[in-house]
């Protein structure tokens, strides 16, 4: 199903200011969407609107170009999975998933069928007998997704379902969402506020920041064109390095002119319009080339080692530098070392609209 | 030896007492005995003088002992129990179930729900509670005759229903509403997402959570009515309108139906349905205590 937001805004009852405003979006029938931004920003606020939990107060919510505003929760054709998992306490887990199709009043056999086809695909059918307080976090997991499947519905949508899991078990349960979301035919809407989940999870992102959409695209578009610096500071681990100066004679030269980096011949062309203006430039730790004529000398203060990958913490008069470099390769702390940047990966963006140029 | 070291092994996960810690522990022992020896011993005395059949109208602490049934055959026979009894049971049935529907309303819009004044009316209610009710007999009185004058069929016996029920919205609404409070609201949204009205959701998924705390409720004000002397006592007029514990005074105060063992023997039979209730209500409070949270 085709979920559409048109110029959507929330506001509280009770709060001064509109949580979430002027969100338009658009999520095509079989993507998977992911909701991401720092806590706090409005996501779950922006899905509770669309399952119909929360009232809309203005803007226009619809489902395949139905307008759903006012449309109860049940009859929207969605099942939500919960950061808490909300599973009945009281109930077998049996009972939990044929919970919705038995207030929809199906059949027995309907019911047991769907049931025990959900908890085949999931895996949880030695459980079904259970108290949801009986088993474990994964597993109460795979019965919340359970419980969401049963009804075959037309959007998904989950809520952080992955923040109450183990690190080893988060990373399995992405793959397996991936995986069940393709099987389903449907559409999802995932919140998240972790980037690792939308990256690997999303065909589409979307991220919020103080209820305004900042980018929507391709998890690579985030990473390698951020179109703000506040996109380029979130989006990426370790954070993007990010130097504050101004266009001289063609080059980008820090505040305090100790910096001074040349931009490729094509960004050039795009920064002629800002001589002596403020800019902000945008590197990733990767993009640092070793180079015995670099332009940047950086001292190396402290070195943490990922395996795959070493980061160093490094220095060059007042800035700092965060350069990864592969795990194998020598570095000592409290040396120098010769770095140049990639001409071809700099993100340059506007110094006042923080906007991005290149 | 190794079975000799086990047993020396101290398991406790507390320090071992000092010299001084073992007095003080000693001393707590004895005045808590010496506490219960003086609850007990005038109970016992009245469970003794109950099935005594050589005590007069008056209990006395010397004399022969000789179980009989006679002072409960006095009192099923020559006094009105049956009648207080049935009296006490209706009025304590009624009072346990409309507590229970209003405070299940109540609880359930407090803890759910947002509303204007929903904090101050709470209060309101909480503070209006902290006026003794003996204060408001006269009040009572008054309202009664308002209210018969409008409904004849309200009994007298009604407004004590009515009055112990209100009694004790207040305090069960905070209590109850308290404990609504502790159970995630994500369940109250995954079931109106799964298909329920608001009254399925209280029903079907809130209720079945809290009812540990409903049959507390429900204990304590079944309770109520079979403890309360002083409101039936002004309230009701005739004998065979009283409540056991209105009734049973008659046996203590007025000379010429005074019998002291015959009222000892009527408080031991009153305990009686209280703790049915309670082996009854016993799986629900224990589970109530045992029970994890809801989330995990
Ligand atoms: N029922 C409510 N009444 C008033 N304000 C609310 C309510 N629910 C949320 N808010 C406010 O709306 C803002 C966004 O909340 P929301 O729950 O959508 O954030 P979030 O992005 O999901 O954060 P998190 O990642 O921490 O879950 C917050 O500032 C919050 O205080
Ligand atoms: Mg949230």
């Amino acid at each position: 199903m085709r979920v559409e937001l048109k110029n959507i805004g929330k506001k509280y009852e009770g709060r001064e200011n509109f949580t979430i405003r002027g969100v338009d979006l658009v999520i095509e029938d079989q993507e998977f969407c992911v909701i991401l931004g720092p806590s706090g920003c409005g996501k779950s606020t922006l899905l509770r609107m669309i399952a119909g939990l929360n009232s809309i107060t203005e803007g226009e919510l619809l489902f395949d170009g139905k307008l759903m505003n006012k449309v109860p929760p049940k009859d929207r054709d969605i099942a939500m999975v919960f950061q808490s998992y909300a599973l009945y306490p009281h109930m077998s887990v049996y009972e939990n998933m044929a919970f919705s199709l038995a207030m929809r009043k199906e059949s027995k056999k309907l019911i047991d069928e769907r049931v025990r086809e959900a908890a085949d695909v999931l895996q949880i059918s030695e459980y079904l007998y259970s108290k949801p307080s009986d088993i474990s976090g994964g597993q109460r997991q795979r019965v919340a997704l359970g419980r969401a499947m049963v009804r075959k519905p037309k959007v998904f949508l989950m809520d952080e379902p992955l923040s109450n899991l183990d690190a080893k078990l988060r990373e399995h349960m992405r793959i397996e969402l991936v995986r069940l979301h393709k099987s389903l035919d449907t559409t999802t809407i995932y919140v998240t506020h972790d980037q690792t989940e939308a990256m690997t999870m999303a065909s589409k992102i979307i991220l919020l920041d103080q209820g305004k959409i900042q980018q929507v695209g391709k998890p690579e578009e985030f990473y390698n064109r951020p179109e703000n610096l506040f996109v380029a500071g979130f989006i990426g681990s370790p954070t993007m390095n990010i130097l504050k100066g101004e266009i001289r004679g063609g080059s980008f030269q820090s505040l305090d002119r100790s910096l001074n980096i040349k931009p490729s011949q094509e960004d050039y062309e795009l920064l002629k319009g800002y001589e002596n203006k403020e800019v902000y430039l945008g590197i990733r730790s990767e993009r640092f080339l070793p180079d015995k004529e670099g332009s940047l000398e950086v001292l190396v203060e402290v070195i943490e080692m990922l395996g795959k990958e070493k980061l160093l913490y490094t220095k060059l008069g007042e800035h700092s530098f965060i350069i990864s470099v592969p795990g194998h390769s020598q570095y000592e702390e409290g040396k120098k070392y010769k770095f140049s940047p990639d001409k071809g990966a700099l993100h340059f963006f506007d110094g006042e609209s923080k906007e991005r140029i290149n | 030896m190794i079975k000799k070291r086990k047993k020396d092994l101290y398991l406790s996960d507390r320090q071992p007492l000092t010299p001084l810690g073992k007095f003080f522990l000693a001393l707590n022992y004895f005045v808590l005995i010496s506490y219960s020896l003086v609850i007990l011993w005038p109970l016992s005395r009245m469970v003794i003088s109950a099935f005594n059949g050589k005590q007069g109208r008056y209990i006395s602490l010397s004399g022969k002992y000789e179980f009989s049934f006679k002072h409960f055959e006095y009192l099923f026979k020559e006094t009105l129990y049956l009648t207080w009894v049935k009296n006490t049971l209706v009025i304590a049935v009624a009072t346990a179930i409309l507590t229970i529907l209003i405070v299940s309303f109540t609880g359930y819009a407090y803890s759910r729900f947002r509303f204007k004044g929903r904090k101050t009316s709470l209060m309101t209610i909480m503070l209006l509670q902290t006026i003794p009710t003996f204060a408001g007999i006269t009040a009572y009185f008054t309202l009664h005759s308002i209210i018969s004058d409008f409904f004849p069929f309200i009994t007298r016996q009604m407004m004590l229903i009515f009055i112990y029920t209100g009694g004790g919205i207040a305090a069960n609404t905070f209590i109850l509403k308290g404990y609504m409070d502790s159970i995630s609201t994500e369940l109250d949204d995954a079931a109106m997402i799964d298909g329920c009205s608001y009254m399925q959701i209280y029903k079907l998924i809130i209720m079945p959570i809290v009812r540990p705390m409903l049959a507390i409720i429900a204990l304590w004000s079944f309770i109520g009515p079979f403890m309360d002397y002083m409101l039936p006592k002004a309230l009701l007029t005739k004998p065979e309108s009283y409540t056991l514990a209105a009734g049973l005074y008659t046996l203590m105060n007025n000379r010429e139906t005074l019998n002291q063992p015959a009222f000892a023997a009527g408080g031991l039979l009153t305990a009686l349905p209280i703790v049915i209730l309670f082996i009854v209500l016993q799986k629900e409070l224990i589970s109530g205590l045992a029970q994890g949270s809801v989330k995990g």
